[in-house]
């Protein structure tokens, strides 16, 4: 690709909603929303606001606008979990000491993540500059310095970087002009992050926003010496399946962001290709790789079910010029697989599913699901972009879902609202959820639906994925037990007005409705 | 002299939240509703903080995911949030059933000076039970921020109320803070069981045992307020003072064993003047268990062969810090090494809390530290000296890489916990004191 589509000029990185034609709210058939989403147009004129830019079909990409809205996640919190979960980097928080509230979440995944990784485990460094009053009022650029100094004089990291947060965005700190200032005195990358919280619809815009960094100031742009066996797979901190499954193609795996050393992050432009277990998280970093410092990334759906799993490793066995060995593995891997995911159909047939995830990787449960002929009528992705980066043709992986296994007919675009699951399971009966990002799952249960939390994203990936999904479903369905009693005795926080609606958004396709709830022209009785 | 801190410094590896965490102490009152006026990822980091990863407690109710949020975007900062705010109120008022709800606003709202105040007049006007607190992240720790929002709860929702006749023997229980204390809602069974038998009616407000929005309305009616904690809580007990003539007692170490639980229960009859009778029946009883099990314990304590931690360290909030280290100080024989404090008290309060320190029990004094910054507390911890035997170091999961140098027992006591789920326990009054010691030498005598 010779056009350009990511900037690595700036210290900011676009908006995913600017980049992308990214949307939160949106409820219809998987079918509709390839159609409206229009990728193929998209992918050619990327950058014009995520319109397609075709004349009739601009914008047809609409979005619902809920008054209701319940917490989510943050882009700060996204490059906390990716910028702060380095080995020999360290994240300096420049924000009141509540940004630093889920610290102890990430690092427990960050432990977690170094032992699946076979790497020393150590609790994570993340600084904070704990921003009080005062500050808001006379600035914190001094706190910030002092404690870039501190950091290095403590822990002589090998980068520093340095996150933005609603309070420090207000109030106008410039933690570009700091950070430049301090790299040469500190000797070490010192990296601005601009990730206020209230800067994107969508906490994704994070990931992007920790990879742009990254490749400025890590990414090797000269001395590079290309190294063939050497694969990129973007990736959270999953177990290390991708060794197992690339290693009959002589692939080394080079892991980013989480767990990574400063080595391995800056190696990334000397490997052979990028690859991910999920284009929400790595097709910003990956094409930026492809356009800016060589690597290609793979064209091909993520790595999921058979078919996308075969497709993937043949996507990869042609960059690296092992097409017919790729096509014996194939072959060997379908035949040993086979029986147990015969086994795993026969007891899983007619058990219904239903996802709730990030967005592609949503798409990729889906396939894994419906491969063990698990029945799945409705789900919720978090976010949808229409496009990804780098736009590549085979990289749709909704339409790589629905041309595999079919329509999915209520696909609803939804950032975490638990309010909507009640109305959500009226429409779709489902036996459990998948789910990812916390707050859905525990009104589920009251619900009676039992959870299998795919804290480790890996899992369902390849072909032994597939097996150790339906494994761990058959568990996860015994659980109902535990559901059904909750459901018999738990309250809800709902009252039974909404308790007995039937449309998840009856309040983006109805407002008017509250004014007849809650009339402020009434007074209450007794009150 | 206590150790003076440093002021203010950058923090590593963060012993609490922010304000806006006081929407968990919404969250601990049945039937309330927190309404998030914030960043989109306020609430989501308190809950890993206070609930999550503090235990694995979880959330009822409102609480959780269910928390309604304005998730503050960008045209908000540029075109004012009040708006979208007066709508989210709206669809929370028809969509939860509650009756009470808090808006809390957050660094955006207020640093952007959106009038909060006057979108929720509106529907107080209109008779709807909706509080503002100004909770701005900028304002201090989750500390702060309880006592924030109890006191906008207090002055906006119980009102103005001087006159209310007092009700001998019922008192308003300020206690630990909910969520943030890991054992909360255990020590507060514990705590209210305790009070209830020794004759008193009490104002549970936070937990399991709330009475809702309609117990604090009783508020004004308490003999007396009840604080139990070495300095959250006593805030909120001046404020009552002033506002509805109510006397406060003090108690700065929550009770734990049989002599100190006793001593409490005699010190709150004496002060509040109710008859003492049933609490010395009370008391009566349940020292005549504990020492049931006690006894049996000393079996276990006096001729375990392979050793046992002597020496102990503890580092946590005020509270806990406190009420621990008397505990195995002056009932058990262990040796406080080091005790760290990380909830930055008010200075006014640091004294006091250090005197106790130096008076745990007879021939025991300690100099505790106050140190927020987590890069201080291992510094610190690595230099303590535990002698021969296996250091005990009660702390937070952030003290796990030092305790491993130090090859010592940690047990989780304080935010954030990811080693412990907790459901119901509870470590104070005349049951939590065994369980404490339970789950200490049960940790000691493990991994065989």
């Amino acid at each position: 690709m010779s056009k350009r589509t990511i900037n690595l000029d700036m210290t900011e990185c676009e908006n995913r909603e600017m980049r992308l034609g990214t949307i939160i709210a949106w409820d219809g058939s998987a079918s509709e929303l390839i159609e409206q989403s229009d990728y193929d147009s998209r992918s050619q004129h990327k950058g014009s606001g995520g319109c397609p830019g075709n004349g009739s079909k601009a914008c047809k990409l609409c979005e619902l606008n809920s008054p209701m809205n319940q917490q989510t996640m943050c882009t700060n919190a996204i490059v906390e979990c990716q910028a702060g979960n380095l080995t020999d980097c360290i994240l300096i928080q420049h924000s009141p000491i509540g940004c630093s509230a889920d610290n102890a979440h990430f690092n427990l995944a960050f432990k977690k993540g170094l032992k699946k990784r076979h790497k020393p485990v150590q609790n994570l460094q993340i600084y904070n500059t704990n921003l009080l009053e005062n500050d808001m009022v006379f600035g914190a650029s001094e706190k910030l310095r002092r404690t870039i100094r501190e950091v290095m004089e403590r822990h002589h990291p090998k980068a520093i970087f340095v996150s933005m947060a609603c309070a420090t965005a207000i109030i106008g700190e410039d933690i570009d002009s700091i950070c430049d200032e301090l790299e040469p005195e500190v000797g070490v990358p010192v990296i601005p992050l601009h990730c206020e919280g209230f800067r994107s619809k969508h906490w994704s815009t994070g990931f992007d926003i920790a990879q742009h960094g990254v490749l400025r100031q890590i990414v090797r742009r000269e001395n590079i010496h290309r190294q063939p066996d050497l694969i990129n797979i973007i990736a959270l901190w999953g177990t290390d399946y991708f060794t197992e499954i690339l290693k009959p193609l002589g692939l080394r795996v080079n892991y980013m962001i989480d767990t990574a050393s400063y080595d391995e992050l800056a190696q990334a432009s000397e490997a052979v290709a990028t690859a991910t277990f999920c284009h929400t998280l790595g097709s910003y970093m990956a094409t930026a790789l492809e356009e800016h410092f060589g690597v290609p990334q793979i064209d091909a759906p993520q790595p999921y079910g058979v078919a996308g799993t075969d497709a993937w490793l043949r996507a990869i066995g042609k960059i690296v010029g092992k097409e017919a060995e790729t096509e014996t593995y194939i072959q060997s891997e379908h035949e040993r697989i086979f029986p147990k995911l015969q086994e795993l159909r026969k007891k899983l047939h007619g058990v219904k599913g239903f996802v709730m995830t990030g967005s592609s990787y949503a798409h990729s449960l889906i396939s894994v699901l419906r491969e063990l002929e698990i029945e799945v009528d409705g789900s919720v992705v978090f976010h949808h972009d229409p496009v990804y980066d780098g736009g590549h043709e085979n990289s749709n992986t909704l339409k790589t879902l629905v041309d595999s296994y079919g329509d999915i007919p209520y696909f609803t675009v939804s950032k975490t609202q638990p309010y909507q699951l009640n109305a959500l399971f009226k429409r779709v009966h489902t036996d459990f959820v998948i789910i990812r990002h916390q707050g859905l799952a525990p009104e589920a249960a009251k619900l009676g639906i039992p959870s299998l939390a795919m804290g480790d994203e890996h899992y369902p990936v390849g072909y032994d994925g597939i097996i150790r999904t339906g494994e761990t479903l058959l568990d996860i369905l015994s659980r109902k037990k535990f559901n059904q009693v909750l459901s018999r005795h738990a309250k809800s926080p709902y009252n039974d007005w909404w308790r007995s609606q039937t449309d998840p958004f009856l309040l983006a396709h109805q407002p008017e409705i509250l004014n007849e709830r809650v009339n402020l022209n009434k007074k209450r009785k007794g009150k | 002299m206590a150790k003076k801190t440093k002021k203010h410094g950058a923090i590593t590896h963060p012993h609490f939240g922010c304000t806006v965490g006081g929407a968990y102490s919404v969250v601990a009152i049945k039937g309330a509703v927190p309404i998030s006026n914030c960043g989109p990822g306020c609430m989501y980091k308190q809950y890993f903080h206070l609930s999550f990863l503090n235990g694995f407690q979880g959330s009822t109710g409102a609480g959780g995911g269910n928390i309604p949020s304005a998730n503050v975007g960008e045209n908000d900062i540029v075109f004012g949030g009040a708006k979208k705010l007066d709508a989210l109120i709206q669809s929370t008022l028809a969509l939860y059933s509650g009756d009470l709800f808090v808006v809390l606003t957050g660094c955006s709202g207020e640093l952007v000076g959106d009038d909060v105040g006057s979108v929720v007049r509106k529907y107080q006007e209109a008779g709807y039970p909706v509080v503002a607190a100004e909770t701005g992240g900028f304002k201090g720790t989750n500390l702060n921020g309880h006592e924030i929002v109890v006191k906008a709860v207090i002055d906006q929702y119980v009102g103005e109320k001087p006159d209310t006749p007092k009700k001998k023997g019922l008192l308003n229980l300020w206690f630990e803070t909910p969520y943030f204390n890991t054992n909360w809602r255990g020590d507060y069974l514990e705590l209210v069981r305790i009070l209830k038998a020794s004759g008193f009616q009490v104002n549970v407000l936070f937990g399991p045992q709330s009475g809702g929005a309609k117990e604090w309305k009783k508020i004004p009616e308490a003999q007396f307020n009840l604080v139990v904690s070495p300095w959250v809580g006593v805030g909120i007990a001046e404020h009552l003072k002033e506002k509805y003539n109510q006397p406060y007692l003090h108690i700065p170490v929550i009770p734990i064993g049989e002599e100190a639980t006793t001593a409490f229960i005699r010190q709150v009859v004496e002060f509040s003047g109710i008859d003492n009778k049933k609490a010395e029946k009370f008391i009566k009883e349940e020292a005549e268990l504990y020492y049931y099990f006690l006894d049996s314990f000393a079996d276990f304590f006096s001729e375990y062969w392979f050793g046992l931690p002597s020496r102990f360290s503890v580092v946590g909030d005020s509270a806990t810090n406190l009420a621990y280290s008397k505990f195995l100080a002056d009932q058990i024989g262990l040796v406080p090494v080091k005790q760290i404090i990380t909830d930055n008290p008010p200075e006014r309060f640091r004294e006091a809390i250090t005197e106790q320190f130096r008076n745990l029990s007879e021939g025991v004094s300690v100099e505790p530290e106050y140190l927020e910054d987590g890069y201080l507390v291992e510094q610190s911890l690595d230099t303590a000296e535990f002698g021969q035997s296996v250091p005990l170091i009660l702390g937070s999961t952030w003290e796990g890489d030092v305790a491993k140098r130090k090859n010592a027992l940690l047990i989780e006591i304080a935010a954030p916990s990811s080693e412990k789920v907790v459901i119901n326990s509870s470590y104070i009054g005349y049951r939590g004191g065994l369980r404490l010691l339970e789950d200490i030498y049960t940790a000691s005598v493990a991994g065989n």
